[in-house]
């Protein structure tokens, strides 16, 4: 395969081509209440073109059909000629990287049959069932997959990467009359078959959740002091601070490099930020982004300051910066557009815990897990799988339905107390971008105190 | 393909039915508008159901030259896991496909220096000093065929164009952003991309002074695009899967009265030129327009063939497949018709914001856009969402954008009482809606 590539390559006549072919092997298994809904085995392939004349704009193509590789380099080549620019885009300059990626398999997940799966599945399925028979439904859902991908440009870049990916998730229904209120449980990992072993406790946990929401009051709707638990802080860090970051959000907008002025102070000493797509077993790590630049850790934020944001080629090239790595498709379908990988508020002050964040707040919120989060740059939300009062320095009653809006200028500056029991958020889903939908991803973050936060709900 | 493949399973296994479809897309994106990019992509791929000793299984390929033994093999051995199904395919009797425009020549033939030609001129319609706009033009043409080994088999040709407007305005901290499309299965024509413009200089125009945010419960009007926080519920539970798994709030209601009698929701895939229209759904069943409610009534919850088969009714033709699971629940076009609105020209007579309905309003907002939307506990009604894009009314009249504001409300009670239909019904992707005006959302500002 390397040496089809390098061949294409070596044929176009453009003046910088750039090559992926990548080869999904993935299984799938999924139950929806008791009853299997699928077990299937699946092989995606295809491959993506991309190329660049001076003077001229991009040039791209995407396909299934390999054979056609060719064809596509001069087809790719034909359409960025259509594409006429005054102002030439430029590549940052990276060093051609001639290496294979091959990330440990930890339990080659093609290596174990589909009835194991369904299995181990189905054991995880049950224990969520079996909670309480206000359970009226779940979802839970066991995907796999093995990616091969092949690159190569015409700087001389040829890489070679293998890597594994396992996620499982359970959905929990409870119902109650018309009260129907669910809990989440998900784990993705870049790992394999050993790491998602014994995990009936924690579906457990989130149907015992679903349950107790059921008879749960709405949380009242207002501005508190708030403290996010580790996954709802990650969430919120890449919501909030992290597409920001994202150089494609700023190179070509005067305004916005105003706004996101390396140096600007972006909230309190206590705060660090940083985009680490070389962490070990993580979702969003890889060996080489989809431009075959190395992924490196980018600090973002230090002691409150911005200092560091992510690149593409393209971008890093028009705002004079260096390439972070962060040039990212989710498959051959699309091209690499800036995008986070592992995205991690750094930890505080060792030995301060939720405790020390807790105790002096009279009236506020304990918002916990993840539902989910969307950002308009500006303005963010993000939703809590649950949440708890807090009174008098101590966690109070269980609340439903707490979503955080925020302002992430106000937002960011007012959190001054973070704890120093840094988590990564090891879950599926991912992250959603310019139609690109889900990019595997992963946030990181300890206990964080935000001294006033707007929360939705009946006022 | 589906030929070869479905006589290979035939004897191979009890029943089979499969899929294929061919996509080809052109694009041209413009950044900062600046053209910036052209690209095709072609994709091909193959599933394939099968029923072994009553068991369902799936495969699906996008391998070039699909290996039609190992496919079925692939199948065969999902099926072996599968449960038990009582599944009887549609049989050629039953198959009359409606006629429904999906194609449209002008579409398919449509030239890269065409689709450039009409982001262009978006770009200089939009074009404002200290905004952004990134224009994107997408063709497309699918061919599709489906087949099952009681021998039915359908095929059409369908064409698609997208046209997107995005603006960004940042002046100091404050980021705007507005958005709008054309979606079509023909080509706009000037006058379309003349109201896309249209829509987005008013919603921008309106946007520039940004005023304090009201409290309290208010009347809101809800524009087609602020709308999906409230009809995402909806779309939820009237899905026949859930109404099986007994989580949808509307089971058992058929036939009850639970929203305003002039609302009617209707699943459409007879609408001629719309990209989710179609002759036949992914299992060879008929398409057909299904009432989901009815003057504010319950009608009738749509299905796919396994899960009609399970709940012992048939399938409404929502069956949708892609190339590697099995087949699920999906809409084709969601109608809300309302009867005081009617779905006629009439209906989308203006693109004004508000849709004309807030000349009665003393204080409230029109929302266009919220935050997180199906990122909460969706199914049970309720939403709770930051503002992404919108109004204060206050005296009959827009007086600026809100920042800093979250609503929230529940579909069920929001809708039993609609308080104003608008008069700019119009197509969001798959649904067309006019403005409505709901009373007493909870509005909670900082």
């Amino acid at each position: 395969m390397k040496d089809r590539l390098a061949q294409a390559v070596t044929q176009s006549r453009a003046d910088y081509t750039e090559i992926r072919v990548e080869r999904t092997w993935s299984s799938v298994v999924a139950f929806r209440g008791r009853r299997l809904e699928t077990a299937t085995v699946s092989e995606d392939q295809g491959g993506f073109v991309r190329v660049l004349n001076k003077g001229y704009g991009w040039g791209i193509a995407s396909f299934t059909s390999l054979d056609e590789l060719p064809t596509m380099v001069t087809r790719a080549h034909e359409l960025s000629r259509a594409v006429r620019l005054d102002e030439p885009i430029r590549l940052a300059e990276t060093a051609p990287q001639v290496a294979d990626g091959v990330l440990d398999l930890d339990g080659d997940v093609r290596g174990i049959s589909l009835g194991d799966k369904k299995k181990l599945l189905d054991r995880y399925n049950t224990a969520m069932l079996a909670v309480s028979d206000v359970i009226v439904d779940t979802q839970a859902s066991y995907r796999d997959e093995v990616s091969e991908v092949w690159y190569a440009n015409s700087e001389g870049t040829s890489t070679y990467q293998l890597c594994p990916e396992v996620v499982v998730s359970g959905t929990a229904i409870g119902r109650r009359d018309g009260s129907i209120e669910k809990g989440l449980e998900s784990i993705g990992l870049r790992k394999g078959w050993n790491s998602v072993q014994d995990l009936e406790n924690a579906f457990r946990v989130v149907a015992t959740r679903a349950v107790d929401l059921v008879d749960a009051p709405r949380v009242r709707g207002g501005a508190y002091p708030v403290i996010l638990d580790n996954e709802l802080a990650g969430v919120f860090i890449h919501e909030a601070f992290g597409h920001l970051s994202e150089a494609d959000f700023v190179y070509e907008n005067p305004q916005a490099r105003e706004m996101m002025t390396l140096g600007r102070r972006f909230g309190k000493p206590v705060l660090n930020v940083g985009d680490n797509g070389a962490a070990a077993g993580l979702r969003g790590t890889l060996p080489y982004d989809d431009e075959g630049t190395p992924t490196q850790d980018t600090q973002l934020i230090k002691e409150g300051i911005l200092v560091g944001r992510l690149h593409s080629r393209e971008t890093a090239a028009k705002l004079g910066e260096r390439p972070t790595g962060n040039a990212r498709a989710i498959s051959f379908r699309h091209p690499p557009i800036v995008r986070m990988t592992n995205t991690y508020i750094a930890p505080g002050q060792k030995g301060v815990g939720f405790n020390e964040l807790i105790s002096d707040i009279k009236l506020g919120v304990y918002a916990c897990g993840a539902f989910g989060g969307q950002t308009m740059l500006e303005n963010f939300s993000f939703t809590a799988g649950w949440g708890y009062m807090i009174r008098d320095g101590k966690v109070a009653e269980l609340v439903k339905d707490v979503v955080l809006a925020g302002n992430l200028f106000q937002t960011l500056d007012r959190i001054e107390h973070i704890a120093g029991d840094f988590t990564w958020n090891q879950m599926g889903g991912g992250c959603g971008k310019g139609g690109q939908f889900p990019l595997p991803v992963t946030e990181g973050a300890p206990h964080v105190r935000i001294e006033e936060a707007l929360i939705g709900g009946d006022v | 393909m589906i030929e070869r493949l479905l006589e290979s399973a035939r004897g191979n296994v009890d029943a089979a039915d499969a899929l294929w479809r061919r996509e080809e897309q052109t694009a041209v994106a413009f950044e900062s508008g600046r053209l910036k990019a052209a690209g095709i992509s072609e994709e091909a791929g193959l599933n394939l159901r099968v029923l072994a000793k009553g068991r369902m299984g799936v495969a699906g390929t996008t391998a070039a030259k699909p290996d039609v033994r190992e496919l079925i093999a692939r199948a065969r051995a999902s099926a072996e896991l599968g449960e038990i199904v009582e599944l009887a395919f549609p049989n050629p009797s039953s198959q009359l496909l409606p006629p429904v425009a999906t194609f449209f020549d002008r579409t398919a033939n449509a030239s890269l220096s065409e689709l450039i030609r009409m982001g262009r001129l978006l770009v200089e319609r939009l074009a404002r000093p200290d905004c952004q706009i990134n224009v994107a033009v997408q063709r497309e043409v699918a061919d599709t065929a489906v087949g099952n080994t009681a021998g039915a088999r359908g095929e059409y040709r369908a064409t698609g164009i997208a046209v997107t407007a995005d603006i960004t305005r940042i002046a100091g901290d404050d980021v705007l952003m507005i958005y709008d499309q054309y979606v079509g299965a023909d080509m706009p024509s000037d006058a379309d991309l003349e109201k896309l413009v249209h829509s987005v200089e008013s919603r921008l125009t309106a946007a520039l002074r940004v005023v304090a945010p009201p409290d309290g419960a208010l009347p809101v009007v809800f524009t087609p695009a602020g709308l999906a926080a409230v009809v995402l519920p909806l779309e939820q539970a009237l899905s026949g899967k859930t109404v099986l798994q007994g989580s949808s709030p509307l089971a058992g209601k058929v036939g009850e009265t639970i929203f305003d009698d002039r609302l009617s929701i209707l699943d459409d895939p007879l609408t001629p030129g719309r990209p989710m229209s179609r002759p036949v759904d992914d299992e060879c069943v008929p398409s057909r327009c299904t009432g989901l409610v009815e003057r504010g009534t319950v009608g009738r919850f749509v299905y796919d063939l396994e899960t009609a088969a399970r709940a012992k009714t048939q399938s409404t033709g929502n069956g949708r497949r892609g190339v590697f699971g099995k087949p699920q629940i999906g809409y084709t076009n969601l109608v809300f018709r309302m009867v005081d609105g009617g779905r006629d020209d009439a209906a989308g007579r203006t693109s004004d914001l508000g849709g004309g309905l807030i000349g009665d309003i003393d204080d409230g907002l029109i929302v266009d856009d919220l935050i997180g939307v199906g990122q909460g506990n969706v199914i049970s009604g309720a939403f709770s969402h930051p503002v992404g894009l919108a109004y204060r009314v206050q005296r009959g009249e827009i007086t600026g954008r809100v920042k800093d504001a979250a609503v929230a409300g529940n579909a069920y009670e929001l809708l039993k009482k609609i308080g104003g239909v608008g008069n700019d019904g119009r197509w969001l992707g798959a649904r067309w809606s006019p403005s409505l005006l709901l009373e007493g959302i909870s509005v909670a500002s900082r």
